[in-house]
């Protein structure tokens, strides 16, 4: 290199930046669009036609959709959003009093510690957690204890809850869900599927003494349920892959759109 | 580089030092604040509890941890049923005066600490010193159709339960015994009400003699039916209606679903389906709660 550098007509040689003279053509040497497609050969022609085709396919694109294009950004603060945002705020704000006014307010009595009513439930979306205060048949009776349990049947409901939590929390680290259609992740098709079907036989079981159905066969449902319905689910994912011939086109449906 | 170097102010020592001042700071007050506001929300630890041995009707199913205490009963000459609690004695333990209730009962110490889980502990009525109505007392709320006829706080009597030998209301078999709910120690004005469960049984004297009856009471150790032998009167026998698992108040052949936990002829708690059997009394262990100090 160094002999190059003392080279008496090319004292600035290509750097390693790219930059200098060699590579890129000097400014009065580079063809211009105009040249590049009066040119009827050559990389300068391809290159005009794939950009005009892109271009003009755009173009066709743009005017057959009914999107009106503005040259509009945003819109100011004030006056515009502001108001759109008071009519909004004055409509809740009215709900909230019309309610307030309409609705007979509620509240009964005091609570009484002496008595339980019949019917004791928590609120329905909480369900799902007050069936797993009823997982005592779970909670193993260990020989080493000497047939004792190792927590209270209270605390392993609430540490069931744990599990759950812990177990949804996990998944997204597992799996980052770029699937967009099942067929292409039928295991995790099917280990959502079991998922939705617990929470709803879990809050069933929550239920029980209200479900006219023996309650250890509820029980045992509320595990098994799941479990059938995840093989269902991988079964059909699996035989549904036919249809979309998969293996065919699992290029297709990894295409992704452009951001 | 570091990714901060062009951050504006630049960082001085002084700068840093103030940092550390203020966050220091800032840490404290939290803690001190944090520290006041569980000071505040929460009750000063009391006295009274700990370790007590108590008689229980046996948990046999569902999530609660033991039984419910018995509460020894008797019937006074006018036919009045009176639940018996052990009278107030002062003690001195350690060189501190505590006020103790606690009484021999059939060869097992009966002590108001048997009452003291479930907030009950709080209770005006469960205070060993109280001066409280022992009279059971009809609650509210009819339990059983056969007391919907007698109001709130009616004491209970004997002639009320005449027909305990066939009463039965469609739940679980009939002829164990006519129960009726009741309230203990809560007639003072703002005390908390103390459910209670009574029960008269034709079981009883056999539990006490060790028969065969609903079940086989040969298997009672002769501690418990000793203390039975004390703590019930004229067939009755009575349990502090609260369930040990999350102080619900169940109920003895109160409702229809008890039948699908196996629970029609005992105690079933509506809530998490927990189940008690009054008719196999055990002894238990448990750690009352401190009684509030003030």
């Amino acid at each position: 290199m160094t002999e190059d550098t003392t080279d008496a007509d090319t004292d600035e040689d290509v750097r390693t930046d790219g930059s200098g003279p060699g590579i890129v053509p000097p400014d009065d040497e580079t063809p211009t669009w105009g040249e590049r497609k009066t040119r009827r050969e050559g990389l300068a022609r391809l290159t005009y036609e794939y950009f005009e085709r892109a271009r003009s396919e755009d173009q066709e694109l743009r005017q057959e959709s009914s999107y009106v294009e503005r040259d509009v950004l945003a819109f100011p603060t004030w006056p515009h959003e502001m108001i759109r945002n008071l009519a909004l705020v004055s409509f809740f704000v009215g709900m909230i009093i019309f309610l307030s006014a309409a609705l007979p307010p509620h509240i009964g009595p005091p609570a009484d510690s002496s008595s339980t009513p019949a019917v004791i439930l928590p609120d329905w979306y909480l369900y799902w957690s007050f069936g797993l205060l009823k997982l005592g048949p779970l909670n193993p009776d260990i020989s080493l204890l000497g047939g004792q349990k190792l927590m209270a049947d209270r605390t392993y409901g609430v540490l069931a809850n744990l599990v759950v939590v812990g177990f949804v929390a996990i998944v997204p680290f597992l799996n980052k869900g770029s699937a967009r259609r099942p067929v292409e992740q039928p295991f995790w098709g099917a280990v959502g599927m079991s998922g939705v079907v617990f929470a709803f036989t879990v809050a069933v079981l929550s239920v029980k003494n209200l479900v006219p159905m023996d309650s250890h066969l509820l029980f045992d449902l509320t595990f098994l349920l799941p479990v059938v319905s995840a093989c269902l689910t991988y079964a059909v994912l699996r035989s549904m892959r036919e249809g979309y011939m998969f293996n065919l086109n699992r290029r297709y449906y990894r295409l992704r759109p452009p951001k | 580089m570091p990714l901060d170097e062009d951050k504006y102010p630049g960082e001085t020592g002084r700068r840093r030092f103030v940092k550390g001042v203020v966050g220091s700071a800032a840490l404290a007050s939290v803690g001190t604040g944090g520290a006041a506001a569980v000071n505040t929300a929460t009750s000063v630890g009391g006295g009274g509890g700990g370790p007590t041995q108590y008689v229980a009707i046996e948990n046999t199913d569902g999530p609660a941890p033991r039984g419910m205490p018995i509460v020894p009963v008797e019937v006074t000459s006018s036919g009045e049923l009176r639940g018996v609690f052990p009278e107030a004695t002062t003690e001195e333990v350690g060189g501190v005066e505590v006020v103790v209730a606690e009484t021999d009962m059939g060869g097992i110490t009966y002590s108001s600490t048997w009452f003291q889980y479930c907030g009950v502990e709080q209770y005006e009525g469960a205070q060993p010193d109280a001066d409280a109505d022992n009279l059971l007392r009809a609650s509210a709320g009819e339990p059983y159709a056969w007391q919907a006829d007698i109001d709130a706080g009616t004491p209970l009597t004997v002639d009320m339960f005449e027909n305990y030998e066939e009463w039965g209301n469609g739940i679980g078999e009939d002829g164990l015994g006519k129960p009726a709910g009741a309230r203990w120690r809560s007639e003072a004005e703002g005390a908390k009400t103390m459910p209670v469960q009574v029960l008269r049984t034709p079981e009883l004297p056999k539990m006490i003699n060790g028969e065969q009856g609903f079940r086989d009471y040969g298997t009672l150790p002769q501690g418990i039916r000793s203390f039975l032998d004390a703590a019930t009167d004229q067939k009755f026998m009575a349990w502090l209606n609260k369930c040990t698992h999350f102080c619900c108040v169940p109920g003895y052949k109160q409702l229809e679903g008890s039948a699908n936990f196996g629970g029609s002829n005992g105690v079933y708690c509506q809530c998490h389906q927990s189940i008690y059997d009054p008719f196999s009394p055990v002894q238990k262990q448990f750690i009352a709660r401190p009684r509030p100090t003030d």
